[in-house]
């Protein structure tokens, strides 16, 4: 661990590590300021709950989201140009079991369908107690599930990433699905909400 | 080895020295296979820069709280590289 | 290896910090270490796997201090540094 700059403030050590990858030919700014352009402008939980209302509107597709959640979300032109660079799991909620995602030894999730992941995902908190004491953790959400209904978690330690399908609500049997889409939150989509 | 869903296996309960990923918390227990993920280099090689890594097979593996703490009615599912994994006898 | 990040099951983190939610970065910095580790791994400076190694490899009181982007600055500086690039 040499090499670093530790003594400078964060920022400082930013500049300085960018400015010496610039010039050393490994990127340029035009690089750096379209990773993140593309992260603004694509990567959003919008993305996942387009997915999850295509699956309560339509049967047929629900089943196709969980058998293939790649080719799923190709279907709705949300694999991007080079494909997701994982395989994409959906885990759909019912009343007899509730999914909840983390990764415990980072902090894989999928980014261009669920926006960029919130803080809290990457917390050691999170990461340490949702394998532990999932229940505990969904009630600091606010989230109290019956009794009787068991929690599945996934933890992503490999290539596949996980989209959780929230239960649809009662009495949305007439929505339209820009409607429904509206409903699903990010929270949702990792399973510390429901919808 | 050669696992279907419904396989019981046991993540090795081994160290290794180096970049893995195998969380600590499932060592040495005992799990079922859920499905298949398909084949992905190991993290373990490419992290050492092996150059091929070794590409296996992935499982979901499901772990029942009790199996890895000793409480609680959920359960995990991690998903783990083939050389991870023993078969267990069933 | 079993290092620092590998928390799942430890107890002692307190609540989940949910209060700062909804910003992907918080501060412009944040977003600079992203964008770094999006382009040098997308040129094959490093895998993921490396990345990951080299975020484990921080000495552990170290990476329990340190904020999560602050962790990926350290292992960019480590991966370079180690490399003779930048």
């Amino acid at each position: 661990m040499t090499g670093t700059h530790s003594e400078l403030p964060v920022a400082a050590r930013v500049r300085q590590l960018e400015e010496r990858v610039i010039a050393a030919g490994l990127a340029t700014d035009a690089e750096l300021d379209d990773v993140l352009a593309r992260l603004y402008d694509g990567a959003s939980p919008v993305n996942g709950a387009r997915m999850v209302a295509r699956a309560w509107a339509d049967e047929s597709y629900f089943r196709r989201l969980l058998a293939d959640g790649n080719a799923a979300a190709g279907e709705l032109g949300l694999g991007d140009p080079y494909g997701l660079g994982y395989r994409l799991k959906a885990v759909a909620n019912t009343p007899q079991q509730h999914n909840l995602v983390v990764c415990t030894l980072c902090s894989c999730y999928p980014v261009s369908l669920l926006g960029p992941s919130p803080s809290w995902y990457k917390s050691l908190a999170y990461r340490s107690r949702a394998v532990r004491k999932p229940r505990a953790v969904l009630a600091e959400f606010g989230l109290e599930l019956p009794a009787g209904t068991e929690i599945a978690v996934w933890d992503a330690s490999a290539e596949t990433r996980y989209l959780v399908v929230p239960a649809r609500p009662a009495g949305t049997g007439e929505m339209p699905e820009d409607d429904l889409a509206a409903l699903v939150t990010q929270r949702g989509l990792i399973g510390t909400a429901v919808v | 080895m050669s696992l279907r869903p419904g396989s019981r296996v046991r993540a090795r309960a081994g160290d290794p020295d180096h970049h893995t990923r195998v969380p600590r918390y499932v060592r040495g227990h005992v799990g079922e296979v859920v499905e298949l993920e398909g084949e992905w280099p190991l993290p373990d090689d490419r992290a050492r820069r092996i150059d091929p890594p070794r590409v296996e097979a992935v499982y979901a593996v499901r772990f029942p709280a009790a199996e890895l703490w000793g409480e609680g009615t959920h359960t995990i599912t991690v998903d783990l590289w083939e050389s991870y994994l023993l078969e267990e006898p069933s | 290896m079993s290092r620092v990040h590998d928390i799942g099951g430890q107890t002692g983190f307190g609540p989940v910090p949910m209060a700062e939610d909804g910003q992907p970065f918080h501060a412009d910095w944040e977003a600079r270490v992203f964008a770094l580790n999006r382009v040098l791994g997308g040129r094959g400076v490093f895998t993921t796997d490396e990345f990951r190694d080299a975020i484990e490899r921080i000495p552990a009181e170290e990476y329990l201090a340190a904020g999560y982007y602050e962790r990926w600055l350290r292992a960019l500086e480590t991966l370079l540094a180690e490399r003779g690039l930048a």
